[in-house]
């Protein structure tokens, strides 16, 4: 295993928001982590690139127990997430956010430069655009390709399709597709649980901080409660149909894909 | 995105700054050179009578130019590293000038020691001050730090009028002006105002020097957006208790000058409003943009000052009793028209049409007018 999260709980103050976590990501695999809003998806994440403490439970990546590495330290040890809100720096151009990701890592950068120019040619259009001017889905694919600049070994992606339009976070999904061909191992966290099932190999559904199922995507696609619960209930509909579920209610400012520039919220 | 906030804070002035800062990012590396040369030279002879009767007509102008003027510059500068680069919103900045001053009034009045080696420990004084608050309060963020740090800056003036070694209330009188070789300090407002200038000059290039290193860039990405920081590998933590030193060491520095300027030190020069002035200087003149928190400092320093000429009477009262009142009325005005401050940098303003980037909760606080120029941009 990869990554393999042991029985983990995260509080915040007295509020316990993971209560028991494990979960397990082999190389190579994309895995998905659904449920509903506040059930704790964010927050594991957030643990595993070491922004939250744990209480207690144990991470182990590539091998070696990172439970209480600081965050900046296991970005070198080959874990890069693009944060919930994409949280790209507003001020710096496409170009200096992409160095950013560069940051903590010696040498050169010219040939990971040009693999994220290449999976979005649009951020190579925008280069010297100061990121906090760009529209929600070009600054989704900046936070990707920013956290791709670390050279991860894992990608954490918190919520990629959050606010887009369905053909935006359709793109979105199938670069996620091509990086993981490419070689890079991905925990992918959604509320569209219907385009994170069909993308991902294996699934893992939270619920108030705990894992409820855990089994092949496409298994959990079929799941009578799965449906009911995140897919917007059996109605006869293919398995395809748009997000009528109530996630993509919840998610419901779905905006153009140049009308939604300020509706970044808060990490 | 640029041009709309262009228009938006489109006034006479908004344009002027907008045409220097284009013509600032084409220019030659002669030419800013020129500039710099320039610039001093002005500053040179800035004292000058003449310049003296137009901006200071009521009195004693190199004074004022020493302090606040100079004073002012100096402290808006240290402080821009702190709320202006990494983003922290400090609110008793006015704790490591007390520090600074004390050290040097102690030193100099109770050892009799000498000013010029005495000024080093201070600035590592306070320095360590810096850390010693920053340790424990920089896991805190926005408005928790700037309560925090508003409740240091008290507690330095609460010790300084209870301790008697400082002594107390009173404070520390004859404190020696710094000396050189045929040169004696002590009520002498050019020497001030020259050494000064000085100082003003090395912490600039300090300060400019660091703002365009991988420090800089590790300070402006916790400003932006900390998590973000660390999701790059930035040590947020220890960039943000490097700004806190920093800061301190400058702001000591301007400590110990000033209390031998003055050649007394005591609470009263030290209190909370004088932070918030300070801070006045580096969000007014244009936070993060050197120039800019500059000539912010120059202006709020010497703006009062300037009213106080005005011997016109308005129902038995002096217009200069009511100078106070202009120019709380110039900052509201300043702040409605172009919040971003008198020369802002390009990348301050994406930050405030963002509206979240930068200073804590005051990113929070100016996001109303930010938040209209990104809707107004997306718009067209």
């Amino acid at each position: 295993m990869l990554l393999e999260i042991e029985d983990i709980h995260v509080h915040y103050g007295k509020i316990a928001a993971l209560k028991g976590i494990s979960i397990a990501v082999d190389e190579g695999e994309i895995v998905t982590l659904i449920g509903g809003n506040g059930a704790g998806k964010t927050t594991t994440l957030k643990t595993i690139s070491g922004l939250r403490p744990l209480t207690s439970g144990r991470i182990t990546f590539a091998g070696q127990d990172i439970s209480k590495m600081p965050g900046h330290k296991r970005v070198l040890a080959g874990i890069g997430q693009a944060p919930e809100g994409r949280g790209i720096f507003p001020g710096m151009t496409v170009h200096e956010n992409l160095l950013m990701g560069a940051y903590a890592r010696k040498g050169e950068v010219k040939a990971e430069l040009d693999e994220v120019y290449d999976l979005f040619p649009r951020l190579a259009e925008r280069r010297t655009q100061a990121g906090g001017t760009m529209s929600g889905g070009e600054q989704q694919m900046l936070a990707i390709g920013r956290a791709m600049m670390t050279k991860p070994k894992v990608l954490l992606l918190d919520e990629p399709s959050m606010g887009l339009a369905p053909m935006l976070v359709a793109q979105i999904f199938e670069i996620i597709q091509k990086i993981n061909e490419r070689g890079t191992t991905v925990l992918l966290v959604e509320q569209n649980a219907q385009q994170a099932l069909q993308l991902a190999h294996r699934a893992y559904v939270i619920e108030t901080g705990r894992v409820v199922k855990s089994a092949p995507a496409s298994d959990l696609l079929d799941d009578p409660e799965v449906r009911a619960a995140y897919l917007g209930g059996d109605l006869g509909v293919d398995g395809d149909a748009p997000q009528d579920g109530e996630p993509a209610a919840k998610e419901g400012q779905v905006a153009t894909p140049n009308g939604d520039a300020s509706t970044r919220e808060g990490a | 995105m640029r041009s709309e906030t262009k228009s938006k804070s489109g006034a006479g002035l908004g344009g002027l700054t907008d045409g220097l800062h284009g013509w600032w990012r084409r220019a030659t590396t002669w030419q800013r050179w020129a500039v710099y040369v320039a610039l001093i030279a002005v500053a040179a002879v800035l004292p000058h009578p003449a310049i003296g009767s137009i901006m200071s007509p009521s009195g004693d102008w190199v004074g004022v130019l020493g302090q606040p003027i100079g004073i002012y510059v100096l402290l808006a500068v240290g402080l821009n590293v702190v709320v202006g680069q990494a983003g922290l919103l400090d609110l008793g900045y006015v704790a490591f000038f007390a520090i600074g001053a004390y050290t040097w009034a102690y030193m100099g009045t109770q050892l009799g020691w000498t000013f010029w080696p005495t000024v080093p420990i201070a600035i590592v004084l306070t320095a360590l001050a810096g850390v010693i608050l920053g340790a424990p309060t920089l896991r805190l963020r926005g408005d928790y730090l700037a309560i925090v740090t508003l409740g240091f800056g008290e507690i330095v003036r609460i010790v300084a009028v209870n301790a008697k070694p400082l002594g107390a209330a009173v404070g520390l009188s004859g404190v020696p002006a710094p000396v050189l070789p045929g040169l004696d300090f002590t009520n002498n407002a050019p020497a001030f105002y020259y050494l000064i200038l000085g100082l003003i000059v090395l912490v600039i290039i300090f300060s400019w020097r660091l703002e365009h290193s991988r420090v800089g860039r590790a300070w402006a990405a916790i400003r932006e957006d900390e998590d973000a920081a660390e999701l790059m590998g930035v040590p947020t933590f220890k960039f943000k208790l490097l700004a806190f030193f920093i800061g301190a060491m400058i702001g000591g520095l301007a400590g110990s000058v000033y209390a031998g300027q003055l050649n007394y030190a005591n609470p009263g020069m030290f209190p909370f409003i004088l932070s918030a002035t300070i801070l006045v200087c580096v969000v007014f003149g244009g936070s993060g943009n050197l120039p800019g928190v500059i000539l912010g400092a120059f202006v709020i320093a010497w703006l009062p000052e300037f009213l106080r000429a005005f011997e016109v009477t308005i129902f038995d009262y002096r217009l200069e009793e009511f100078r106070m009142l202009f120019f709380g009325l110039i900052l509201v005005i300043m702040m409605i028209f172009r919040p971003e401050g008198l020369l802002p940098s390009r990348r301050r303003r994406a930050e405030l049409a963002e509206g979240t980037g930068g200073m804590g909760s005051m990113g929070a606080e100016v996001a109303g007018p930010g938040a209209d120029t990104t809707q107004e941009a997306v718009s067209k």
